[in-house]
């Protein structure tokens, strides 16, 4: 019975591990084209699911509100480019860093007095009645957000390999300079990775929202563990992100549960420190040669 | 001079007096906390700044280290009974601690990496205020008793008067520090880690330093803070306080002491600021009509782009309009200080005293400080006998990158005395067997002696130190020093202070001579006059003179220049010649990597050409130039000539 309770807790902290996969994947994104990444994307992810609530509150349809949440995920992701980065890229500098931080402490803001500091729940279609498989319960609502983490990441992968855009990017992520020697604008492709991360935060804001509630804070939590899966597999691993998500939504089910849910947060920050001692670049990550 | 020094350390003792005297003037207790808590933000400012401004890296850790300082100040005092010098002790020493334990393993690291580490750290540090209850009381807050100082009780203005103390020796030991070799390492790590390190100066070692140092005046700041309010709770050093540390830092102005002091001021006063309706309406006005004037200023003068100009009067125009329509401004005060921030950020980088720095200069007309006479050369630089012994032995180097043999076997002996030549075609692995001997690449196989010793592998830093110097190819000035400071944080032999000698301001007669010799070797490159320049501001050719003043600096008995030729124009090259030649009447063995054919026959003795990773001819300039498998080299035979590179030409 023991050992059917920590897989249980095991099973059911991964599977939320996923959705800090598909946040992190939302950073890999921009960095990959600019070497930068959106410090208030936790802020992307819970705005979307705050919109998305409001039009569902419209009385709008589950399956217009989804593409609708999305919509603004991009917009927003678009806004953080060209108000928090572009400038900052354009002068070599880290101003970014500072830029995304500010920008993520006004949504919040923004969300505080918009939509209240209460947590509210997102109602969904999808049922919360457990599944047994081999006396583990799973519920179809944790399942939608594993199936969708992948969905979404497989189709972000087959767009930048299958498509013209797709392929600028790449290109663009494997070598600016020649990229825009070769006629692709670095500024349009880097732009299109920014709208493409709060495509995906909006997506893991709107997974996520009936497991967490929706309110102000519901990523700050979110966003931590992001970070550390996204630094620990790596800013440029691609699925590793997947395995860590997995690994430390496990990890941290099972600290909680001997610990106390107080240091629910501690593993993905020890962890985090931790790579970083160890593996700067990620467990998978690439090391770059230094060049002069 | 004087009127330098009367002006600006005039400056400084009247804000002392200033604000030491307001508590015998104005008998209110509110003023006197407001005071006491500019001074405690004070010296936790100062301490960001080294890490924000000075490191370059964005630190998201000081509040959790004000939260450490603090918690463990009152700490001791609950439990082991310490007095108030004890318990601050026991504050700066764990920030210090705390410091050093981050910046080893986060401070390999450069960009969004380091700051997302002391983010968890911040948050790490928060969980465990929070969770561990049998220690620190958790959520439900801690009371701190304020201990006495040398047998006194401190009443409020007592304690204000040890907060302002302790500021003012913070600002004098950093001023003293910042000003040395320190803060010329600190600044040229920002720059360009890689030449930091090239250079003898030990970029981590610094980083760390720094980086502890700026956690140690956290935790003491923190110390301040519980004594100041007797009550502690875990959330007060959270995400709010960093961000309000940051906007502190970047509108008070970066590197720069008072700029420290106004931020410090500003962010005491801000809560004051947002829950008066008019005040606020005033200083938003002002603030649009700040930014809008600046932008308009930039636009006209076209040093800023348009965004620069447009974003920050949006911001504050919302700000403006904000400030009138919402009902209760304390619920947008995250959202204020973000346009507030973002304003400043981005239309104002260089905040408030960096603004006024220049203005004041101007108004004062405050001379720079004037520069010693050159020191003469055969100090700095005294001759060495060619002896004409080996100098450097390369025994079969390899180094390989994955399949790419970029270097294949390389077996070379450079003399005592000699101007080495090495040349090749692009691609034959000239540069990177220059970064495996100055130590940027580890060898893949084969052996490297200096003088018969072996030469240390793999670290630039370690190399540096052997009397081997080294220019770069592709420039890694420190952009934001000046000339003189690029060579004199080089400068090897002179520094020997110890650090509480430096923090004291003892340590001045050797930055008169680091001084003199600096320029002595500006003078020998012909940059004497432009000592003062920012590095980033000299024209092309001057800093590829001022890479080689910076590499003499380190004394060196083999100097290896990296193409210092190309992309000179033609008088350029011909100062570049007759530097190369003075630097060799001094003793000094160079090896020199050029694509100019005519640099290299005037100049060098031996010549050993590679390609494709080895070496495939070695003698006069006059032999290779002849020889056959040389020409093929360069020019190609018929099936491969295109694309081939002519030696004459430029690289």
């Amino acid at each position: 019975m023991y050992t059917l309770l920590i897989i249980q807790l095991a099973v059911s902290g991964a599977l939320m591990g996923m959705v800090y996969a598909l946040i992190a994947y939302g950073f890999q994104l921009t960095f990959a084209t600019s070497k930068s990444i959106n410090f208030g994307q936790g802020e992307l992810v819970m705005l979307s699911a705050l919109f998305s609530l409001t039009l569902i509150d419209r009385g709008l349809p589950y399956w217009l509100v989804v593409p609708g949440g999305m919509l603004f995920g991009v917009v927003l992701g678009l806004f953080v480019e060209r108000a928090g980065v572009r400038l900052a890229l354009e002068q070599k500098s880290e101003g970014w860093i500072l830029l995304t931080i500010i920008l993520g402490l006004l949504g919040f803001s923004a969300a505080e007095n918009i939509w209240g500091r209460d947590d509210r729940p997102f109602p969904t279609p999808i049922s919360s009645d457990p599944l047994h498989f081999f006396g583990i319960d799973v519920t179809p609502l944790e399942l939608s957000v594993a199936i969708g983490v992948v969905a979404v990441m497989g189709l972000v992968e087959l767009f930048k390999r299958k498509t013209l855009l797709g392929k600028a990017f790449e290109a663009v992520s494997a070598d600016r300079d020649a990229a825009q020697l070769m006629g692709i604008s670095a500024t349009r492709t880097i732009q299109l990775s920014y709208g493409l991360s709060g495509l995906v935060a909006a997506i893991a804001g709107i997974l996520v929202a009936p497991i967490t509630t929706v309110g102000p804070t519901m990523a700050s939590v979110l966003i931590l563990k992001a970070f550390s899966v996204a630094v620990v597999a790596g800013l440029d691993s691609g699925f590793g992100v997947v395995l860590i998500g997995l690994f430390l939504g496990a990890l941290e089910s099972l600290t909680s549960f001997y610990l106390g849910s107080g240091w629910r947060e501690a593993p993905g920050l020890v962890l985090l420190i931790l790579a970083l001692a160890v593996r700067p670049n990620g467990v998978f990550g690439k090391a770059s040669i230094r060049k002069v | 001079m004087w009127k330098r020094l009367l002006l600006i350390r005039g400056a400084e003792l009247a804000a002392l007096a200033l604000l030491g005297a307001i508590p015998l003037m104005v008998d209110n207790s509110y003023v006197l906390g407001l005071l006491t808590l500019l001074a405690i933000y004070g010296i936790l400012l100062i301490g960001l700044d080294v890490a924000v401004g000075y490191l370059g890296q964005v630190n998201l850790a000081q509040a959790a280290f004000l939260g450490l300082g603090a918690y463990a100040a009152g700490l001791s005092v609950a439990h082991f009974d310490f007095n108030m010098l004890a318990a601050l002790a026991m504050a700066l020493g764990v920030g210090l601690l705390f410091g050093t334990l981050l910046a080893f393993p986060a401070l390999r690291l450069e960009g969004p990496q380091f700051a997302l580490a002391t983010l968890s750290f911040s948050a790490l540090s928060a969980t465990t205020l929070n969770e561990w209850e049998g220690l620190t009381l958790g959520a439900q807050g801690l009371q701190v008793t304020r201990p006495p100082i040398l047998g006194m009780t401190l009443d409020a203005p007592g304690f204000f008067w040890l907060c302002l103390l302790l500021l003012a020796l913070v600002w004098m030991a950093m001023r003293n520090l910042l000003s040395s070799q320190w803060g010329r390492a600190f600044e040229a790590l920002r720059d360009s880690p890689i030449a930091t390190d090239a250079m003898g100066v030990g970029t981590y070692r610094h980083k760390v330093a720094g980086f502890a140092l700026a956690s140690g005046l956290g935790g003491l700041a923190g110390g301040l803070y519980a004594f100041n309010f007797q009550y502690l709770q875990p959330q007060s050093f959270g995400w709010d306080l960093m961000v309000i540390l940051l906007l502190g830092v970047v509108l008070g102005g970066r590197k720069s002491l008072w700029g420290a002091l106004v931020g410090a001021s500003l962010i005491a006063l801000l809560p004051n600021l947002l829950s008066n309706r008019e005040l606020f309406q005033a200083i938003s006005a002002i603030g649009l009509l700040v930014a809008l004037a600046a932008g308009a200023r930039g636009l006209l003068k076209k040093t800023t782009r348009p965004f620069q100009a447009i974003a920050p009067v949006v911001a504050m125009g919302i700000l403006v309009v904000g400030s009138f329509i919402v009902e209760n401004t304390e619920d947008w005060r995250k959202a204020i200080f973000a346009l507030m921030l973002f304003a400043v950020v981005v239309g104002l980088p260089e905040g408030l005293m960096g603004f006024a720095a220049h203005f004041l200069a101007k108004l004062f007309r405050v001379a720079p400080p004037p520069l010693p006479a050159p020191a003469s050369l055969d100090t700095v630089l005294p001759r060495r006998t060619a002896d004409g012994g080996a100098l450097l032995e390369l025994r079969g180097l390899e180094r390989y990158f994955g399949g790419v043999k970029a270097v294949d076997g390389i077996s070379l002996t450079v003399r005592a005395g000699e101007v080495h030549g090495l040349i090749g075609p692009n691609g034959s692995g000239k540069s990177t067997a220059v970064n495996v001997i100055s130590g940027l690449y580890t060898p893949t196989g084969g052996s490297m002696l200096l003088r018969g010793k072996a030469l240390p592998e793999g670290s630039l830093f370690k190399v540096a130190r052997t009397g081997l110097a080294r220019t770069f190819q592709n420039l890694q000035l420190f952009g934001e020093l000046s000339a003189l400071d690029n060579v004199m944080v080089a400068l090897k032999d002179v520094y020997r202070s110890p650090l509480p000698l430096v923090l004291l301001g003892l340590a001045m007669g050797e930055e008169t001579r680091a001084r003199a010799a600096a320029l002595a070797l500006l003078d020998l490159v012909g940059l004497k006059e432009q000592a003062r320049s920012h590095a980033k501001d000299l024209t092309y050719g001057d800093q590829r003179f001022l890479e080689i003043a910076r590499a003499l600096a380190r004394k060196p008995e083999l100097l290896i220049l990296d193409e210092p030729a190309a992309g000179l124009a033609h008088p350029d090259v011909n100062k570049l010649l007759e530097i190369i030649k003075r630097i060799h009447e001094r003793g000094i063995s160079i090896i020199l990597i050029e694509h100019h054919m005519d640099v290299i026959s005037e100049l060098c003795e031996v010549v050993t050409v590679l390609d494709g990773g080895r070496i495939i001819a070695a003698g006069t300039a006059e032999q290779v130039k002849r020889d056959p498998k040389v020409i093929q080299a360069y020019l190609g035979m018929a099936d491969n000539a295109a694309g081939a590179e002519a030696p004459a030409q430029a690289g």
